[in-house]
């Protein structure tokens, strides 16, 4: 999986964003916040990781079971395509 | 459950606010302007040379930008003068639009030219804020010194709208155009985008040729401005309220045990009207709490920068200064808000019981009276008159 170019993840005042930048303004001019572990996924998707990569990451920073990281990740993951920001 | 973009905004310059990060930053990129308002603070002629020399190129603007990006900053405003005169305002704007900020860009519209907007509109920003003086050539004449730019102005927005971009307008009220207030609103209101107004003109901040003292309403006008301000801006809140449905916001709902999108937010105006322009995030328990006079974010989570790279807690003042350009952003920061905590309160301001409408803010105090710890007797006659108008409401 692979997060479509023109977005920024930053930390401002203790809050995960994202933020749209240059051209991608057009169609996303607002911003985007994330849990600390959605930053996590977010980064990590930046790389380019795979589905696994990121449930093995959520079990390795959270103290969750891994079904339950699944369920989670696959949520997430499907929120941000369905606003196509996934390539 | 909705959460709007102005709701995220609050939370997040609040937070800074307690954690002492510059998340607005605002830099007057020039003090030139082709309007000639006769209340403006800060107004050079367009070719005024020893003016320009002193402007800071874009190179120096952009990397500013850099290191008050890496330091906290997330809302940044491009302000003038006019910053469409500077001829390399695209080459600064192109820089940090890919920084990851919210930008808003003030501006009186009159240079905006189709071609402009179409290029804005590949990049566009937060909020692209007009600032109309007035509802016909007539009173542009009388308060900017040219008839033509009322519909240079208009013509200026439709271009930018025309390419999707998202704009305000604000109006600033002084003798001359205050029998305009409502048909600004109106400009806006068939355009259906947000209006607010300003209601408070400051003296002049250094010299130029303008009169702000001279041009700004008695509180006797203000108090009848206030009324009819109330009364309009009463009526389009219930006109926009009964439409409000068209304008929801796309959110997902948050869920913080999860590694999740917590809300998304479209940055796009709602309709919306506003009386006052000033800081929103106001706690007026801050100056007791903390013992800073300045009750809203300058020098604490905000700061102003001038076209001549002066750095300092909001536009309306000349001090505390320091200098980002010598030493760099963050220590320039960092003894900001260390000069600013030093700026003494209004102890008569602090007991007086017109405190909650009055709002006493130091740099008001300091742009009136010279003093940041005296009272100013237009403020005060503001104050109560605004009483009035809150009983009355």
């Amino acid at each position: 999986m692979k997060l479509k170019e023109g977005f920024m993840l930053r930390n401002i005042a203790g809050s995960w964003i994202v933020v749209p930048i240059g051209e991608r303004l057009v169609e996303f001019n607002g911003l985007m916040t994330l849990s600390e572990s959605g930053a996590l996924l977010w980064k990590l998707l930046q790389e380019g990781a795979d589905f696994e990569t990121l449930v093995k990451a959520i079990t390795s920073e959270y103290d969750i079971d891994e079904e339950t990281a699944r369920k989670d990740v696959e949520e997430f993951t499907s929120a941000i395509r369905e606003k196509g920001l996934i390539v | 459950m909705a959460t709007s973009w102005g709701e995220i905004g609050n939370k997040l310059i609040l937070q800074a606010k307690a954690r002492g990060e510059p998340i607005i930053g605002q830099f007057e990129l020039t003090s030139r302007c082709n309007l000639r308002c006769k209340m403006c603070y800060v107004c050079e002629s367009p070719n005024n040379m020893s003016v320009v020399q002193k402007e800071l190129p874009a190179g120096k603007w952009i990397k500013l930008a850099e290191q008050a990006r890496d330091a906290g900053m997330f809302y940044l405003l491009l302000t003038g003068g006019e910053v469409l005169i500077r001829k390399d305002f695209r080459e600064i704007y192109e820089n940090i639009s890919m920084m990851g900020l919210s930008i808003t860009i003030y501006s009186n519209a009159t240079l905006v030219t189709p071609e402009f907007a179409k290029w804005l509109g590949r990049i566009p920003p937060a909020k692209f804020s007009v600032t109309l003086y007035g509802a016909s050539p007539e009173t542009y004449e009388r308060v900017c010194g040219n008839g033509k730019g009322f519909e240079q102005a208009l013509k200026g927005i439709d271009f930018l709208l025309a390419e999707g971009i998202n704009v305000d307008i604000k109006t600033t009220i002084v003798r001359g155009n205050e029998y305009d207030l409502e048909k600004i609103g109106e400009l806006a209101s068939k355009r259906e985008i947000a209006f607010g107004m300003v209601n408070y003109i400051s003296p002049r901040r250094e010299g130029c040729y303008t009169d702000p003292i001279g041009q700004r309403l008695t509180p006797d006008d203000s108090l009848e401005l206030g009324k009819r301000a109330y009364n309009y801006f009463k009526r389009r809140r219930e006109e926009i309220n009964s439409k409000k449905d068209i304008y929801d916001d796309n959110c997902i709902t948050p869920d913080n045990t999860k590694p999740d999108i917590d809300k998304i937010s479209s940055n796009k105006s709602k309709e919306e009207v506003s009386e006052s322009l000033h800081d929103k995030v106001v706690d007026f328990d801050y100056v007791q709490k903390t013992k800073n006079a300045f009750q809203c974010s300058a020098g604490n989570s905000s700061f102003w920068v001038t076209y001549d790279g002066r750095m300092l807690p909001c536009g309306l003042l000349n001090e505390p200064v320091v200098y980002p350009f010598d030493n760099g952003f963050l220590q320039a920061w960092e003894d900001l808000k260390k000069l600013c905590r030093e700026v003494p309160v209004c102890k008569e301001c602090e007991k007086c019981s017109l405190k909650d409408v009055c709002g006493p803010c130091p740099a008001k105090l300091k742009a009136e009276t010279g003093c940041f710890n005296k009272p100013a007797p237009y403020l005060c006659e503001l104050a109560k008159r605004r009483k009035t108008l809150k009983m009355d409401a």
